[in-house]
């Protein structure tokens, strides 16, 4: 695993991210956060506010379709107060990102288990855009008595392991040799 | 041949060199594995309370009843406390010392300290009258400040949380 990771970091140098992540080293906005003493903690306190609500919410709607949690309401119901918050809160955690991002581009960009974490953003993304689709089609046919089957309860599990995933390699940037 | 650490002067010394505190400090991967899940729980704390508080603030989910809210999400907001707690202590022992001496540690337990204050409040006296506003999309003020200063003390405590990460070297 740290072989890997290693490996990727060391193909990344090579590569025109580096450049990139120089040129933003040369940006006023990069001066600006590395500068200010609070400018990477509140964009890291924002992150972490943006995965709260996107996580929670997504925690709900699984706990949900697995009948663990508001189970008086229908799923429909229940997709209508969480899906938005999921939505909104990962573009409230990309912007936050971003910020991060343009802070310490090196850090980020030449960075293996960034990039594996960005590769988990992407398929978790699409897997919660297909299974909120499938999720939203089988109630409207299934209507008031629909009783979630196996293997969507299953992907809803999933989708909480991919967010752990997601937020384990978030922490472990900061512990991987650039 | 193990690194021979000195005499703890004070209980905080013989917490970070116990030999829990010294096996998460010299290992490789427990502090960064502890920090990972004790961050996974505390967003599980955060994201259930701020879904709670905003149906407090009458902003979200208002077409739920306050009790059927409370009953959703208030055994995974315990779940991840228990976790961040005990992961929380564990990185504690591996540099008891130091964070002791960090003020944005002393005032991160401060404001955990507050937000069980303002939960048992609002449990022990807002929350007595609930089945009069249970399903009022309009809150009354005890339990809207209830849900302010709970946001804004788990932002607190998330903020100083990070700054701690940010200032471990500064104050010796």
């Amino acid at each position: 695993m740290g072989d890997f990771f290693y490996g990727l970091t060391d193909w990344l140098r090579t590569t025109v991210l580096l450049d990139w992540a120089f040129w933003i080293e040369t940006t006023g906005f990069n001066r600006l956060l590395v500068e200010n003493f609070w400018g990477v903690p509140i964009a890291q306190v924002l992150h972490i506010i943006g995965i709260g609500a996107a996580f929670a919410a997504t925690l709900m709607m699984t706990l949900r379709v697995n009948n663990l949690a508001g189970t008086a309401r229908s799923i429909p119901e229940v997709s209508a107060r969480y899906i938005p918050w999921i939505w909104w809160g990962l573009l409230w955690i990309i912007v936050s990102g971003l910020l991060m991002l343009w802070a310490e581009p090196v850090r980020n960009m030449v960075n293996g288990v960034f990039w594996v974490k960005m590769a988990l953003l992407v398929v978790t993304v699409l897997v919660t855009l297909a299974y909120q689709k499938s999720v939203s089609a089988a109630a409207t046919v299934g209507g008031a008595g629909w009783n979630v089957g196996g293997g969507m309860r299953l992907t809803g599990w999933f989708i909480i392991i991919l967010w752990c995933l997601i937020m384990a390699h978030g922490r472990w940037i900061a512990y991987a040799p650039v | 041949m193990a690194f021979a650490y000195p005499e703890p002067t004070n209980i905080w010394e013989s917490i970070e060199y116990s030999s829990l505190g010294t096996s998460i400090a010299e290992s490789l991967w427990a502090f960064p594995t502890l920090e990972t899940i004790h961050v996974i729980a505390l967003v599980t704390v955060f994201g259930t309370i701020a879904i709670m508080d905003l149906r407090l603030l009458g902003l979200a989910g208002n077409k739920w009843t306050v009790l059927e809210m409370s009953k959703d999400t208030l055994k995974w907001t315990w779940a991840g406390f228990v976790l961040a707690a005990i992961t929380g202590t564990l990185l504690f022992t591996s540099k008891a010392s130091t964070y002791m001496v960090n003020p944005y540690f002393l005032i991160k337990m401060g404001l955990l300290a507050l937000a069980g204050l303002n939960m048992a409040y609002f449990h022990f006296v807002t929350y007595k009258t609930v089945n009069e506003w249970d399903a009022s999309p309009v809150m009354p003020s005890g339990a809207k400040f209830a849900a302010v200063t709970s946001l804004v003390l788990w932002i607190g405590v998330v903020f100083c949380g990070r700054a701690i990460g940010f200032t471990l070297g500064i104050y010796y």
